[in-house]
């Protein structure tokens, strides 16, 4: 096992490399020149100069790349161009707002589409399943931006029911994130109850739901526990791989939320060509990919005793 | 089953507490009712509160809100006129014009902050405003818009020179030739040369006037604690949430008094002489998305917005005789508002191309060919002003003043001349490139326009679509045929537009067209530094005719900016050159109840 851990670590190095390297190919050559940004069209050689100077940015390429892998080793990834902030800090503002948005949803959306995913399996071939196949094929097929401009409008604007944008610290962020919660579960349904019903489908006909029944176990319990811990390793494996993106935020909800989440953050980066920001939070996405890969399949072997990491 | 239950439970808990916060949120509302709040929202989040080291719009929209400058401009005359602020009276002038003497008023005070002795706002002097200039020049400080007293005041190069090469922040170990002390309250500056556009550099909110003791106590956090002695005062900042400015009650300054006829009509000098600001507070969201700001506005929770395109086709029209009104379901409640623009929109002609330059009926073949007032009613639902001349119509010496210098929309001239340069209905001629500054929808409906009017007399258009900073550098090379181009002014005289086609200022300066022609240039050199006169008109009107027969420019047209704001809302006169003028607006309470109670 942990031969197998290190093995996995060290084939994350290339993988991270190559993924700083086109980072930087991307946004440093064919990218807006952030200098350029900055100054406008006043700018004078001198004050190009000057600012290249600051920012480092008349450095030649390959000493560039090779700060920006120091950066990346010490997690130092230096201050923002246009605000001057560390990057250390706005991270771990932006992170833990972006995980409040998140996370709730994202835990009741699991539980919630688990159970109707299950429900939905119990009552194959019925009514109940056909409508709820053409329902969720619909809302797959609806941009998430819809849900957002819609729901926003309809029960923010016309019914009041939530506030329309905005955030504010701690526990009083509940009353602002009830709405993007709700929009959340709702986005998250259509796609991930398709899932589960699916692998739920599949174990109903595998042989050993056949025996339990045969030896007269109940349903309930064919359901929540032979059924549902063989159909884990799916159900495993779709969840882990979200979770970075419940740290990376959700872009398009907290722009029309306000929700200064790391999302906010990158859009408005790549807005202003904020390259520090923009190199951290690529880096950092990828970090997190590679790293929430690893612990998905070190967890198979835990779900699944049969399976062998070697 | 039991976990259903429990799921239910949980929605329950939800729900409840979703409504318990919704009221929470108008009971918060209901506890301001007896303050003057004005609600506003931004779309991005102001960098920095540091004047000398901001340059962007959010960051100089509250930097204007704390800090004050020398001069400012008056709210409610046009064309835009500077007024005194921090001084006493407008500078007085040397009789070579060479020295402007400033008087600065007694008895205004820094807002009380921990940095001055007991916590005191200590009172103004000229030591603040020569330290301010200083810092100003400081390059590690100020790098975005230094350019304002570049190469204007005697001996400031040389001192940010000094300061770059010491590498100090000791400000005060060496010296500026051209800046004297006079007394506590008077200093004097001497200029290169005689020049009355130097005046709009110190209006500028990079030029507002700090305290050292702040600036020495805060440091690096200076940017975030801002120390002024503006009409409001920085309470709280939450960065991409909310800032609230609360009022500075030591305020010095006053309502104008002066105005035009229409300006009494409308009731915008109903407060002259009050004492300002008129608002208790100004609470600003930072919304990024123009859907909820727009949503917002219309339950009442922001008091005032910009029209974009799609809330524009949505809530207004336009009359027959061209002007603009809301439609009948909005009229009730918000007031439309319309404001010349200060900046000019055109297409640059390079005359370094091998097909344009040399071929001056080539060019004129072009001008005739675009309809630009069908084009401003298509692309920009009539929200523009077509142009015919380089400097917009709200800035003396434009069209209004010299007539028409551009070419109207006439497509058998245009084929006219284009046979006369040399290719008839188009044959043999190379396609053009049109560089474009951005790659978005409305990049594209423009270009695809041009493609289409141009396609009339059968040429053939392609799209260059670069990225902002690619599209600045490609012109400072010379580097395209045409471009899709645009100028702010930076201050209100028609020299900020001609300097556009000034021979010295070829690329890599502004002059992206390399236009060179020695009567223009020598026109130019006259008129830059002259004061507004028929004489100066003469010339502006000269060289206007002189770009109008070399073609270096097609003249698009200066946008229009419109927007709206709720009826409780007073004297909101829009002013292109103080972007939120919250210190002169008022809320008419009785009037908000009403309309709030009527709408809920």
């Amino acid at each position: 096992m942990l031969t197998y851990v290190i093995r996995r670590l060290l084939y994350m190095i290339p993988t991270l490399v190559g993924v700083a390297f086109l980072t930087f190919i991307l946004f440093t050559i064919f990218g807006e020149d952030p200098v350029r940004v900055a100054l406008g069209n006043h700018a004078s050689e001198q004050a190009i100069r000057d600012l290249s100077e600051m920012w480092g940015l008349n450095k030649p390429y390959w000493l560039q790349f090779y700060d920006f892998l120091i950066q990346i080793l010490t997690f130092n990834y230096g201050e923002s161009f246009s605000s001057g902030d560390r990057l250390s800090e706005i991270f771990a503002r932006g992170a833990l707002v972006s995980l409040s948005l998140t996370a709730p949803p994202f835990f009741v959306g699991i539980f919630l589409n688990i159970t109707i995913a299950m429900l939905i399996a119990y009552y194959r071939g019925s009514i109940v399943d056909r409508l709820s196949t053409i329902l969720f094929v619909i809302s797959m097929s609806i941009s998430y931006l819809v849900y957002i401009i819609v729901l926003q409008y309809v029960l923010a604007y016309q019914l009041n029911w939530f506030p329309i944008q905005g955030y504010k610290s701690g526990l009083a962020s509940i009353e602002f994130l009830l709405l993007p919660w709700l929009i959340i579960v709702l986005v998250s349904m259509g796609p991930d109850i398709r899932i589960y019903r699916t692998v739920f489908l599949d174990q109903t006909k595998a042989d050993y739901i056949r025996t339990a029944r045969a030896k007269g176990v109940s349903e309930q319990r064919i359901m929540s526990v032979h059924l549902l811990k063989n159909a884990m390793i799916p159900i495993l494996t779709n969840t882990i791989i979200s979770i970075p993106f419940l740290i990376m935020g959700a872009f398009v909800m907290e722009r029309y939320f306000s929700i200064p989440g790391i999302g906010d953050i990158t859009i408005t980066a790549i807005n202003e060509g904020d390259f520090p920001i923009i190199k951290a939070m690529t880096m950092m996405s990828a970090v997190l990919f590679a790293f929430f890969n690893l612990l998905t399949d070190l967890l198979y072997a835990v779900v699944d005793p049969r399976i062998k990491l070697s | 089953m039991k976990t259903l239950t429990l799921f239910f439970y949980v929605i329950f808990f939800m729900f409840s507490c979703l409504f318990s916060c919704t009221q929470e949120t108008s009971q918060e509302f209901a506890s301001h009712e007896n303050k003057k709040i004005f609600y506003f929202s931004r779309t991005i989040d102001p960098k920095t509160f540091d004047p000398q080291a901001q340059f962007d719009v959010s960051s100089g929209d509250f930097v204007s809100s704390i800090y004050d400058t020398l001069i400012s401009y008056h709210y409610l005359k046009r064309p835009y006129e500077l007024t005194p602020s921090l001084l006493e009276s407008m500078p007085e002038k040397s009789k070579d014009g060479l020295t402007l003497t400033f008087k600065i008023r007694q008895g205004i005070h820094f807002h009380d902050n921990d940095c001055f002795l007991n916590g005191k706002g200590r009172e103004l002097i000229a030591d603040d405003v020569i330290y301010t200039i200083k810092r100003f020049a400081d390059s590690r400080v100020n790098t975005l818009s230094w350019f304002l007293l570049d190469d204007l005041v005697e001996g400031l190069d040389e001192y940010r020179e000094d300061l770059k090469k010491n590498k100090d922040t000791h400000y005060d170990k060496f010296s500026i030739s051209g800046i004297k002390k006079i007394s506590s309250h008077s200093l004097s500056i001497k200029l290169k040369r005689d020049n009355p556009l130097a005046l709009y550099a110190f209006a500028s909110s990079s030029l507002s006037i700090v305290p050292r003791e702040a600036v020495e106590k805060y440091g690096r956090k200076f940017n975030t604690t801002p120390v002024g002695t503006g009409p409001f005062i920085l309470k709280e900042f939450n960065k991409k949430q909310t800032a609230i400015l609360i009022k500075n009650p030591n305020y010095f300054m006053t309502y104008p008094k002066e105005g035009s006829k229409k300006d009494a009509e409308l009731g915008f000098l109903s407060d002259a002489g009050k004492k300002l600001p008129l608002l208790d507070e100004v609470h600003i969201d930072f919304i990024p998305e123009a859907q909820p700001a727009m949503l917002k506005f219309k339950q009442g929770e922001i008091f005032w917005i910009g029209l974009d395109r799609d809330n524009f086709t949505q809530m207004a029209y336009r009359e027959k005789d061209g002007s603009i009104a809301l439609k009948d379901s909005w009229s009730d409640k918000y007031s439309l508002y319309q404001e010349p623009g200060l900046s000019s929109v055109y297409l640059v002609l390079n005359l370094k191309d091998k097909t344009l330059g040399k071929n001056k009926d080539l060019r004129k073949a072009l001008a005739y060919t675009i309809d630009f007032e069908d084009k401003i009613n298509l692309l920009n639902n009539g929200r523009a002003q077509k142009l015919h001349s380089i400097v917009p119509q709200t800035i003396w010496g434009s069209e209004d003043e010299i007539g028409n210098y551009g070419y109207d929309f006439n497509l058998s001239k245009a084929k006219e001349y284009l046979a006369k340069a040399g290719y008839p209905e188009g044959k043999n001629l190379p396609p053009l490139t049109l560089t474009l500054q951005g790659s978005s929808s409305s990049h594209r409906d423009y270009f695809e326009y041009l493609r289409n009017a141009f396609s009339k007399i059968g040429v053939t258009l392609k799209p260059d679509y670069q990225t902002w900073s690619s599209f600045l550098k490609a012109t400072e090379r010379g580097d395209f045929q045409l471009a899709s181009s645009a100028w702010q002014a930076d201050y209100p005289d028609p020299e900020n537009f001609f300097l556009l086609f000034y021979g010295p200022n070829k690329p890599p300066g502004q002059n992206s067209s390399s236009f060179s022609n020695k009567e223009y240039d020598s026109l130019y050199e006259q008129m830059r530094f002259m004061p507004n006169s028929p004489k100066r008109l003469e010339i502006i009107t000269r060289m206007a005719k002189i770009l109008q027969d070399e073609v270096p420019v097609i003249y698009d047209s200066s946008p229009v900016i419109s927007g709206l704001t709720q009826k409780w809302v007073k004297n909101f006169k829009r002013n292109m050159m103080i972007s939120k003028p919250f210190k002169f607006l008022d809320i008419d309470k009785n009037l908000k109840d009403k309309i709030l109670a009527k709408s809920h």
